[in-house]
């Protein structure tokens, strides 16, 4: 086997992927009533990379072979589709949900950025654990549940940078300080795996090799455990951090792009007139 | 003009400084700009003291096999002048500048903590005597390099004190620069004038205030190293000891962990200095300063994950490799933005080279040629041929020199006369500025070349090489004409001192704020802070017809 055959042969349609695919696009549609615009596009590719990390071959090689698939998979699943997800949401929609108890609430709570920042974050640190990771690899239900808590969690991480309310969402420099805090916690673990040495994650030293395709991996891609690992971690690291920073650098653009009024009081408004 | 009082006194008077009390009135002051130009001094001092070791080593270098000093010296000499340089002289230098400017430049009466501010700079002091006391040891100084690599800093391979004193002394400097960060942000957030927001800021401000989180940030992971470092030393602890399980590498993570950063700390203040220079000096307003600001923050959270590019020899494998050298690459695109919006700025000014406008010009070009080498040795395999050559220290140099150092230079030509109600010799100035650009470049030009051609830093000397003893005599003789223009600089601040011309409050016709006071400032900064209704308060106040922002609103 080649690597493209390997490509070509590992995409898992998964029924519950594309069922809750499916579910989310017409919820979507019945709540945006079927318009294609701007938010719409961004839901429908939000929703597109939502099946491509859980179908494509990132998946199964992720799940079987290697550590590095699973984290541009998991970069994917916390940071990306959230984010898109998220984005695509109208603010008229997202008001009246709001209004909406327990919803309103709810959103108040785990919406507060210290606790969507250590949801964020600790989702990352908390799914790599290695002992809990082996486990999800072993079991199918917990490997369910761990993604679909990516898709949540990372929807919740953003919210307090891109809420589709403005109120509910943090002063522009408050952002900036969120996601490069969140960009340090990230950096931190990205850094703890990438020079854990081989072997964090028992079940990449030793995989079934049930497609035969061990020694291609091993062999003429030079995956060996410890390049697969730091890659992973580095995917983690740099790129990871990059998407932070690329969030950061929009929250300002917009800052900058808003007007600007400055609150000064009466009596300082009479003496400017005054002196002029 | 008008003017209206706007800086609340505060309800405790800080302590006084007496007019007539001579130097306790400095050493007891409290005042921001005291303190910032006890900063500038000590820094000065600090400056001439490591040109002088700069100086040795270029002796040294001077003809193959030379023996001027000795090995051990030689040593000294290195790792003494990179440290001096970098966290006694540019790193103290901008902070100290910043403490000066800033309040002046928001509309405020002093920093957020006066005495932590004074605290701040008696701590460098501190450290920079710690420092300088290992030359009264037995043993002499540190020997180890100013980045005192594992395991020879430990022991027992180096047994004498000196290293003991560099991590006492950068320690201290460490807690005062924590301390600086902290008042800074601080003093920035909260004590701006009306009208004063976070988009109208003076780019050096905003420059400080990235800083100053970078500061914060980093400083704790060197200041946590040193006290490992000391406990290795002292207290028989092996943290960096391989022999008995700890890792030598892992001090290559502290420090160039800290060390990258470190390299934006010493540099984005003079991007600030620079960035409020050409605007006065080409007569129009910065052009994107959002692009300016917001790169600025890019820059800042990238530096902080690049730091394994200085560690690409060591062995961390070709992944590792892969990706630091990718993302320093990266910072390549926030600092040419930065780079186009000053060139942008002075296109199709009205440029006035004056002294301060020559050093800022000087400045990009210099910095720019350090750039454009710092983008060739981010790729692996240039960097596995170049590095701990020559041509690292001409990079670095062209970067701290050519970056940092120029735009220090600006800056002192350009705040002078607010500093001291004189003006700074133009003509002096224009000396000093020529043989600055002249020797600057004959020394450290040259260099890449030598290591291109293989010659070893931190050797004490080498073989007679085809060309190697003429080409570091030339650098040779460039170290000397920089230090000829460092005495016609400081022959130009005392003569100035006392015979410069007398400057009126806005000598350049700038649009900050701290031009809208008197030269030198009065103790409470300000009667009357002009009202801020753009980025640039005074020529709003002038052309009342033509605002930077006529669509500005008020809300009551």
């Amino acid at each position: 086997m080649n690597i493209w055959q390997v490509l070509s042969s590992t995409w898992n349609m998964e029924p519950w992927v594309l069922i809750s695919a499916l579910f989310l696009l017409i919820g979507y549609g019945i709540a945006t009533g079927f318009k294609f615009t701007k938010l719409s596009a961004l839901f429908v590719s939000g929703i597109a990379l939502y099946v491509f990390a859980l179908v494509s071959p990132l998946d199964y090689l992720g799940r079987t072979y290697l550590f590095s698939a699973h984290m541009i998979q998991h970069i994917l699943l916390l940071l990306i589709v959230p984010l898109l997800l998220l984005l695509a949401i109208p603010e008229k929609l997202a008001k009246k949900a709001l209004s909406v108890e327990p919803f309103g609430s709810i959103m108040k709570v785990l919406g507060h950025p210290l606790i969507a920042w250590f949801l964020g974050v600790g989702a990352m640190w908390v799914w790599h654990l290695p002992s809990l990771h082996d486990m999800v690899l072993a079991n199918d239900n917990l490997y369910i549940a761990q993604q679909i808590s990516f898709v949540l969690i990372g929807m919740i991480f953003w919210w307090p940078v891109f809420a589709p309310v403005e109120s509910r969402r943090l002063s522009p420099l408050t952002s900036t300080l969120y996601l490069s805090s969140a960009c340090l916690g990230c950096t931190i673990l990205g850094m703890l795996i990438t020079f854990a040495g081989a072997g964090l994650y028992a079940a990449y030293m030793t995989p079934v090799d049930t497609m035969g395709i061990l020694p291609l991996l091993r062999g003429e891609l030079c995956l060996t455990p410890g390049v697969d690992q730091q890659i992973g971690g580095l995917t983690m690291w740099v790129p990871g951090c990059l998407i932070y920073l690329t969030a950061s650098m929009v929250t300002l653009a917009r800052w900058y792009s808003t007007e600007e009024n400055y609150e000064i009081s009466t009596t300082h408004y009479k003496e400017i007139k005054n002196f002029e | 003009m008008s003017k209206i009082p706007l800086v609340p006194e505060n309800t405790k008077p800080l302590p006084a400084l007496g007019e007539n009390q001579g130097m306790l009135s400095w050493v007891a002051s409290v005042d921001h700009k005291q303190i910032g130009i006890m900063y500038l001094i000590s820094t000065m001092v600090f400056f001439v003291i490591g040109g002088l070791e700069a100086l040795v080593i270029r002796m040294q270098l001077a003809k193959p096999e030379f023996d001027f000093v000795s090995p051990e010296v030689y040593n000294q000499m290195f790792t003494m002048h990179g440290t001096t340089m970098i966290f006694f002289v540019v790193m103290p230098f901008l902070i100290g500048l910043g403490v000066y400017l800033v309040p002046l430049m928001i509309g405020a009466r002093d920093m957020a903590f006066p005495r932590l501010n004074a605290l701040s700079f008696w701590l460098v002091v501190f450290g920079g005597i710690l420092l300088y006391y290992s030359f009264l040891t037995q043993s002499g100084p540190s020997e180890v390099g100013w980045f005192a690599y594992a395991p020879l800093s430990e022991k027992p391979f180096s047994l004498n004190k000196g290293p003991t004193y560099w991590a006492l002394g950068l320690l201290a400097t460490g807690i005062s620069s924590v301390a600086s960060g902290l008042n800074n942000i601080v003093t920035i957030l909260t004590m701006r004038t009306k009208g004063m927001t976070m988009r109208r800021l003076p780019l050096f401000v905003w420059m400080i205030l990235v800083t100053s989180f970078l500061l914060i940030f980093v400083i704790p992971i060197i200041a946590s190293a040193f006290a490992m470092m000391l406990l290795d030393r002292l207290l028989d602890a092996t943290f960096f000891t391989p022999a008995h399980g700890g890792s030598a590498i892992l001090w290559q993570h502290f420090f160039w962990g800290f060390g990258h950063p470190e390299v934006y700390i010493l540099v984005l203040p003079a991007f600030g200095i620079i960035s409020e220079v050409i605007p006065v000096f080409s007569r129009k307003p910065i052009y994107g300063y959002e692009f300016v600001a917001g790169s600025t923050v890019a820059i800042g959270l990238l530096s902080m994950g690049v730091w394994a590019h200085h560690m690409f020899a060591v062995g961390l494998g070709n992944v590792a490799n892969l990706y630091f050298s990718l993302a320093s690459m990266l910072i390549a695109i926030p600092t040419g933005i930065k780079v186009l919006n000053w060139v942008a700025t002075m296109w199709g000014g009205k440029i006035w080279f004056a002294t301060p406008m020559l050093f800022a010009t000087a400045f990009i070009i210099e910095f720019v040629l350090g750039g454009l080498t710092g983008v060739a040795i981010a790729s692996v395999p240039i960097d596995w041929v170049a590095t701990d050559t020559y041509f690292i220290v001409a990079h670095f140099h062209y970067v701290l020199f050519g970056g940092s150092l120029f735009a220090i230079f600006a800056g002192v030509y350009y705040w002078f006369p607010k500093f001291t109600g004189r003006m700074m010799s133009e003509r002096l100035g224009k000396w000093h500025f020529w043989l600055t650009v002249i020797g600057f470049n004959m020394t450290f030009f040259i260099q890449h070349f030598l290591g291109l051609m293989g010659m070893p830093r931190r050797t004490y000397t080498y073989h007679d090489f085809p060309y190697w003893g003429s080409m570091n005599l030339l650098s040779t003789i460039g170290a000397f004409v920089l230090a000829i223009s460092v005495l016609i600089f400081i022959w130009n601040i005392r003569r100035s001192l006392k015979h410069g011309e007398k400057a009126p409050d806005n000598p350049w016709n700038a649009w900050t704020l701290e031009w809208a006071t008197s030269s030198p400032p009065a103790v409470h900064n300000f009667d009357l802070v002009p009202p801020v209704r753009g980025r640039r308060p005074l020529w709003d106040l002038e052309h009342p017809d033509n605002p930077d922002e006529p669509n500005a609103k008020i809300v009551l």
